[in-house]
């Protein structure tokens, strides 16, 4: 039993190499895929735990939805009924509305047709009517209805002598137009029944075809009138107020 | 009848003759690099472990766990050094039952060697840990008289650390080819059994010695100044 020690350094340095030799091919690789599975795995732990909380956390979401939904299931239908007899009654309603509202206008237009129908009528009866008249009357004129209008015309006059006066004024001459020459003993009368009216004023007579048959005196800034027209004026005037169109006026000054 | 294999030539290289001891060693060596590198060569993270794979790392991680307990910290430099002794020593022990094969650790020179290893390696690794004056501190603690007995106490490690091993594996043969003599049929096997239990047993030994060795040298209290011994 000895030691050879070139065998001892032959030893050691075979040691090394074997260190070194076992360093490379089974310690490293070894120790570097445990790691690199240890890495892994714990990755892979991570996302399950990460996953697990995540389906935790859904599932009582959805538990609590669950519960949430049952709980209120019955309010929801009874707020479902609720909703759905209000807009039944509501459609009743608007659907009842609506045919009020079209009897309404069905009714109105009816009764503006018969407004219509009964005015057109009644304006045809009376322009009909006046027309008559109006030829009545201009052929009746044609021997009395001037001297019927001066004598009525010195009458209304002399009725009205101090509002005649003061709308004469300082005028000197009184204008009378017809539409036909006045006859002499119309003219005569007209100036007897004027003078003491309007002393001091001259009469000038003037014929316009244009007018309607009667008298019309226009003194300083007044003009006075008493012709057939302003009477079928004043009855359309009537006829219309009375069948309700509007705007008919009357002549205040008519007879 | 030769008690050391140093003294059977196994055959001449350039003139230096390769003796047992070595020529074992060298077999060891290609035998552990050869199998490590057969079963790593397809590592990859993707790749299921195999069976043979799986045994590397569970006899990686029981070294690496072992070293984890005795020093408190993980430590791949003595990893290297500490589980590279287990699997040399123990694969030397075992390749007893190889009829033919003389193992290296029943040679003075082989134990001696490793034995020197530790010697040069704890301070080493001391020196790495504490830095040299640090290192150097501990061989006048507690009292600066203690340092001829400390000194004595290092070299008295190694020498038992060589001795023990040596006497265990080389006893072991010597008795089998005593018993081989007088009872040929049942005793040897008894006795091959009984040394590769020893075997395997002063592998483990000796390997946790030389880390604990490690570990008094680079822990980071001063060292305890009552040691672990073996049997």
């Amino acid at each position: 039993m000895s030691i050879d020690w070139i065998t001892v350094a032959a030893q050691i340095a075979n040691f090394l190499v074997l260190i070194w030799l076992l360093k490379r091919f089974l310690y490293r690789p070894i120790l570097d895929g445990i790691a690199a599975r240890e890495a892994e795995i714990a990755a892979r732990m991570g996302e399950a735990a990460e996953i697990r909380r995540e389906s935790e956390a859904r599932a009582a979401e959805h538990e609590a939805e669950i519960a949430k939904l049952r709980a209120s299931r019955a309010d929801i239908l009874h707020e479902a009924r609720q909703a759905a007899e209000a807009e039944r009654a509501a459609v009743l309603a608007e659907t009842r509305d609506m045919l009020a509202r079209a009897r309404v206008e069905r009714e109105a237009e009816r009764a503006e047709e018969a407004r219509r129908f009964t005015a057109e009528l009644n304006r045809e009866g009376a322009e009909a009517i006046l027309a008559l008249a109006r030829k009545a009357v201009t052929d009746l004129a044609d021997e009395t209805l001037e001297r019927r209008i001066v004598a009525h015309a010195v009458a209304q006059l002399a009725r009205s002598r101090d509002e005649v006066a003061a709308a004469a004024g300082d005028s000197s001459e009184a204008v009378v137009l017809t539409r036909d020459p006045l006859p002499e003993e119309a003219t005569a009368r007209l100036r007897e029944g004027l003078a003491p009216i309007l002393p001091g004023v001259t009469l000038r007579f003037e014929i316009d075809p244009t007018l309607s048959p009667g008298l019309s005196l226009r003194v300083g800034g007044a003009q006075v009138g008493w012709t057939v027209a302003d009477y079928f004026d004043g009855l359309e005037a009537l006829l219309e107020d009375r069948i309700g169109r509007p705007g008919g006026a009357t002549k205040s000054d008519a007879a | 009848m030769q008690l050391s294999p140093d003294e059977t030539v196994v055959f001449t290289l350039g003139g230096f003759s390769v003796n047992a001891t070595i020529a074992g060693t060298w077999a060891i060596m290609v035998l552990l690099t050869g199998v490590s590198a057969l079963i790593t060569r397809n590592l990859r993270a993707d790749v299921p472990p195999s069976r043979w794979r799986t045994a590397l790392e569970v006899i990686v991680t029981v070294i690496n766990g072992q070293i984890a307990e005795i020093t408190q910290r993980r430590d791949s430099r003595v990893l290297y050094f500490a589980g590279t002794l287990f699997l040399f020593i123990i694969t030397a022990n075992l390749l007893t039952v190889v009829p033919g094969f003389e193992p290296p650790t029943a040679s003075l020179s082989t134990t001696a060697a490793l034995a020197l290893s530790v010697l040069i390696a704890v301070p080493l690794f001391g020196i790495g840990s504490r830095g040299l004056g640090g290192y150097l501190k501990t061989y006048v603690e507690p009292s600066p008289i203690m340092l001829p007995f400390n000194i004595i106490g290092e070299v008295s490690r190694g020498v038992s650390l060589a001795i023990r091993l040596y006497g265990n594996i080389m006893s072991g043969a010597v008795i089998a080819a005593i018993l081989l003599g007088v009872a040929p049929f049942f005793f040897p096997v008894v006795m091959d059994m009984l040394g590769l239990l020893t075997g395997v047993i002063q592998a483990y030994i000796f390997a946790i010695l030389a880390t604990v060795y490690i570990a008094s040298a680079t822990a980071e209290p001063p060292p305890s100044t009552t040691r672990k011994d073996a049997p």
